[in-house]
């Protein structure tokens, strides 16, 4: 194969994703706007990109499929070069993340009132988030890595306004816009720094480079800067505070996107920056109190990723626990999330890796999962209050089985994936020794607290009636869907979240075992 | 070698989902589940004492039944499905399968809501066969929560009029104690070293802690299991379940969920970290003493006749509790026939007061005497049930009780005088609760009210059989549980 077609190879996924998104504006113009077809292509864009990255991360029966030699992954490039992207199998296994929560909102999309106009802006803008997302998943370089991150930015910041009805909608938009904007500045500024302390922006070089010459004042101003500007995006306490207001004031199934899919590209870029090539370069340097530890500059910034951790944790679950509409409550619920996710950045070691990457796959299904199930509910004419939820879980039996289950993986209740991969994180923190095992008893502490809130919509959903003054059950929703209501795409979507969340919940070995040993290959490239 | 374990899990797995499913024909699914459990734990029994010659020959050493597979691997931990069962595992199952076969029998006339309850019973009783069976952490844990949930809505649900408030404490405090739970099993597993979460593994390497070490993990643990118990201060989560949960809720609340905390402590603290139970003694004897005193003072002081049974089952796991904190062989022998005991009879009891509560309107014990006349079966039933929680010689609690008292004497001398002296002021109190309630002239008995209907009178005729049967012949019990000693517990 010449050159251009093994780059055309390489991302074939991103290049499936990227036609879809343009047939789906093409369609637009020339007319074609049924959602059936708009929503089919971005769907089927997202379903086959999926499939090409299962068959590159070396799925046995997809082998056919398979565009990038086994050799061709997770090999670090050669000493002097500075490529803008290479391809590890850490790097396939969150496109994979990535590609399932696209796919999951656009499933369940195809259910939205197909009268209402912007189906195709819609569509089109959830395939370039993506796009954006697959390549961080790629990416080697600071500027890369950023611009990736903006791709994906500004898709979600229209999606979060795109159709245009009503105030909160557009002050949601207008929010994220801003603190996206700024946000981007921060981590763009502190690339440069780090341009200036060490003359590349490429994350092997700068390993390679800060092996030599240490952390300048610069380069440690740089991270500080990249480290704000990506907290902005993983939603990290203390600059969290605009999740909530975008999350309630997007339409839902653009939260779940937003909680499910585009905000792990955060998290990534957070492994990438942190626990890939870079940091690693003294693991264990004389003089450090932390001995084995990963970070090389490792007990600050540890110690500061440490913090954010559990205030992450803390406040997501206090602040839920006062919250009173839905979802609100979701969305400080996933800032908790956030924190665990942290956690295993802050541990740092191969198993704490695989942990938060497994924690990622549970949030992509529990959170996304739940956000679209409020989506649907919506549509049936249930109001923004948990109070409105009451006696759900009695009048939609499977509806509210399936809700029920996602608070449960949330709370971390055995047999749910979200207890897999809380005990995977925790106990990887435990094994990491030293004050990590602090960190796992906060995290423990905290999620005995959340169970409070899940248990009380729990409450709500099932011991109460639905119409203590007489009042009609459910107003008339605005249009009629089949699947009780829900709309064939959306069940399905929600449906696989909830026999996702279960299977993995009792045998999660065959989808951690990938994860595992990809996070350790990722682990070893800045060893 | 039939895997007899994985067999049961699945007969009740699929059992609970038909009847989930099964709509009218749920009672039907769930009888013949419970049907299938009991005879597949029968076929347990016998294959674990080698019937008929059992009685006297040495039974199997360790565990039976033993079956192990990989189920999460992590690179510095083995997760394995490991299960088997021991004589103390084995008697807690037989309970389970019992009380399970009796709960659906008893609940046939569900009309709420019929297949989601029975379902959820099968499901409690799924969760409780798991912990009993479970020889690894994880697996151990999963069951422990999975019996939380169907409790959660079975009272929530079906329940009284403070259910609500009832279900979220309940479910409040165990998980919270579910948490220091799983807490102290994992640290106790990785202080001390240990790359997999089986009991043998754990057991094995969690003897190496120190003595200070150990200490502080069987406080937790202690902790984690004694809400479950439930020991005083924390046991108020107690008497509102029962009071607020329907009759089977509260028949397999007392019956199998008060018992899982009592194997967790033999099992999973006790026999793990034995040096920390030697250390922590004196604070479960002070605490056991406490439990009982407390739990029966306040029974005493009951109008509710559930609120008065379920004092009483504080303090009767107190007693549970100091058996075991006497740490002899002759303690751990009374511990779990005292379990068993208990879960027969305060699952019979629980069945008489919702049985008396839906024929009369009331379970006001000033407001009712003399239903005799009216309902003699029930009476009959509340008399035997009622007896043998006092401890009359050829019935269940007999046996219980003196061994208890007996391992006391063993162990503590004259202290034995604490729960004997309770003992008969509570017989004599229940005697006095018996006479005004049972005979006497008729007060409160609405003229429509009838005896027992027949399938309540099944359920509890089979635990009043059961009653006398290991009231006569405890040693069908004592050889298994004597089978199975627990690490370092001397003789009596």
């Amino acid at each position: 194969m010449s050159g251009t077609w093994q780059v055309a190879a390489t991302f074939a996924p991103e290049l499936v994703v990227l036609a879809s998104a343009l047939l789906v504006f093409l369609l637009d113009v020339v007319g074609v706007r049924r959602l059936e077809v708009v929503g089919g292509v971005g769907v089927a864009g997202s379903a086959l990109a999926f499939v090409l990255v299962l068959a590159d991360l070396g799925l046995a029966p997809l082998a056919a499929l398979r565009t990038i030699g086994a050799g061709a992954i997770d090999v670090a490039p050669a000493a002097g070069s500075s490529p803008l992207y290479f391809v590890s199998s850490f790097g396939l296994v969150f496109q994979a993340l990535f590609l399932s929560a696209s796919f999951l909102v656009g499933l369940a999309s195809l259910s939205r009132d197909s009268r209402e106009p912007g189906a195709p802006i819609f569509f089109g803008l959830l395939s370039l988030a993506t796009l954006g997302m697959l390549l961080v998943a790629v990416a080697s370089d600071l500027i890369f890595l950023l611009l990736a991150i903006e791709v994906t930015s500004i898709s979600t910041y229209l999606l979060v306004g795109y159709t245009r009805r009503g105030i909160r909608p557009l002050e949601a938009a207008m929010k994220f816009y801003v603190i996206g904007a700024v946000s981007s500045t921060l981590a763009f500024f502190g690339a440069s720094l780090i341009f200036g302390a060490y003359g590349t922006t490429n994350l092997f070089r700068i390993a390679a480079v800060a092996g030599s010459v240490g952390y300048p004042v610069l380069a440690l101003l740089g991270y500080g800067f990249l480290i704000a500007g990506l907290a902005f995006k993983t939603t990290l306490v203390p600059f969290h505070a605009w999740a909530v207001d975008v999350y309630d004031g997007a339409p839902t199934d653009v939260s779940a996107f937003l909680a499910g899919g585009s905000k792990k590209v955060g998290v990534f870029a957070f492994f990438l920056v942190f626990l890939g090539p870079v940091l690693f370069v003294h693991p264990g340097a004389p003089g450090n109190p932390f001995g084995g530890s990963p970070f090389a500059i490792g007990p600050i910034v540890q110690i500061a990723l440490a913090v954010f951790a559990v205030l992450t944790m803390t406040v997501g679950n206090v602040l839920a626990l006062l919250q009173k509409e839905m979802k609100r409550l979701l969305a400080y619920s996933s800032i908790s999330q956030a924190g665990y996710m942290l956690l295993g950045i802050t541990v740092g070691t191969a198993p704490a890796l695989a942990g938060a990457t497994f924690q990622v796959l549970a949030h992509v299904l529990m959170k996304g999962g739940a956000f679209l199930v409020v989506a649907g509910v919506a549509g049936l004419g249930v109001g923004p209050l948990v109070d409105d939820w009451r006696g759900l879980g009695t009048r939609r039996p499977l509806t509210g089985a399936a809700f029920a289950l996602m608070l449960l993986s949330l709370a971390g209740v055995p047999l749910t994936v979200g207890f897999v991969s809380k005990f995977v994180l925790f106990s990887s923190a435990v094994e990491a020794q030293g004050y990590f095992v602090w960190l796992a008893v906060a995290g423990l502490l905290n999620s005995a607290l959340s169970v409070f809130y899940y248990a009380r919509i729990l409450k709500t959903m099932y011991f109460e009636p639905s119409d203590p003054d007489g009042a009609p059950a459910a107003p008339v929703a605005t249009l009629r869907l089949p699947a009780g209501g829900l709309g064939y795409g959306r069940a399905a979507a929600i449906a696989i979240a909830a026999v996702a969340i279960v299977l993995l919940g009792v045998y999660p070995q065959p989808i951690l075992g990938p994860i595992q040993a990809a996070a350790s290959s990722f682990h070893a490239l800045g060893a | 070698m039939l895997p007899l374990i994985s067999i049961v899990l699945a007969t009740l797995t699929i059992g609970t989902a038909a009847t989930f499913l099964a709509g009218k024909a749920s009672r039907w699914v769930a009888l013949a589940t419970s049907a299938a459990f009991l005879g597949e734990v029968a076929l347990m029994f016998l294959d674990y004492t080698g019937w008929p010659g059992y009685a006297g020959s040495p039974l199997v050493p360790g565990f039976a039944e033993q079956e192990s597979h990989a189920w999460i691997h992590l690179p510095w931990l083995q997760v394995n499905y490991t299960v088997g069962v021991d004589g103390i595992s084995l008697v807690l199952i037989l309970l389970t399968a019992i009380l399970q076969i009796a709960t659906v029998v008893y609940s046939w006339a569900e009309s709420r809501r019929p297949a989601a309850y029975f379902g959820l019973v099968l499901l409690t009783c799924l969760g409780s066969f798991g912990v009993f069976v479970a020889l690894d952490v994880l697996l151990f844990f999963l069951f422990w929560e999975a019996v939380l949930i169907p409790m959660f809505f079975l009272i929530g649900l079906w329940g009284g009029p403070r259910r609500r408030y009832a279900a979220l404490k309940f479910f409040v405090y165990t998980h919270v104690a579910s948490i220091v739970m799983l807490v102290g099993l994992l640290a106790t597993v990785f202080y001390s070293g240990a790359t997999s979460l089986d009991f043998a593994a754990v057991d094995a390497s969690a003897r190496t802690l120190s003595r200070v070490d150990q200490a502080f993990l069987f406080l937790a643990l202690f902790f984690g299991f004694g809400v479950k118990f439930p020991i005083v201060p924390f046991h108020t989560w107690l008497p509102d379940a029962h009071v607020e949960a329907p009759t089977g809720g509260s028949v397999l609340l007392a019956g199998l969920l008060l018992k899982l905390g009592g194997y967790g402590l033999i099992r999973w603290a006790v026999e793990v970290l034995p040096s920390g139970f030697a250390e922590d003694r004196s604070l479960l004897f002070v605490i056991a003493f406490v439990s009982i005193v407390w739990g029966s003072v306040v029974s005493l002081a009951q109008r509710d006749l559930k609120r008065l049974i379920a004092f009483s089952s504080i303090n009767h796991m107190g007693i549970v509790l100091l058996a075991i904190a006497l740490n002899s062989s002759l303690g751990l022998l009374a511990a779990v026939l005292m379990m068993f005991a208990h879960g027969i009879v305060s699952a019979l009891l629980f069945m008489s007061a919702g049985t008396v509560h839906h024929t009369f309107g009331t379970r006001d014990l000033a407001g009712l005497g003399g239903i005799t006349p009216t309902a003699p079966a029930l009476a009959t039933m509340i008399m035997a049930g009622a007896l043998a929680s006092l401890g009359l010689p050829a019935l269940i609690g007999f046996p219980a009780e003196f061994t208890a008292l007996l391992a006391t004497w063993y162990g503590l001398g004259y202290w034995v005088f604490v729960p004997l002296g309770i003992l008969v002021v509570t017989a004599a109190f229940y005697l006095w609760m018996m006479q005004r309630m049972l005979f006497g002239p008729a007060r409160g008995v609405p003229a429509a009210a009838h005896d027992v209907p027949w399938y309540e009178g099944a359920g509890m005729g089979l635990l009043v059989v059961l009653t006398v049967l290991f009231g006569i012949l405890p040693g069908l019990l004592v050889n298994v549980i004597t089978s199975s000693p627990v690490h370092g517990f001397p003789g009596p």
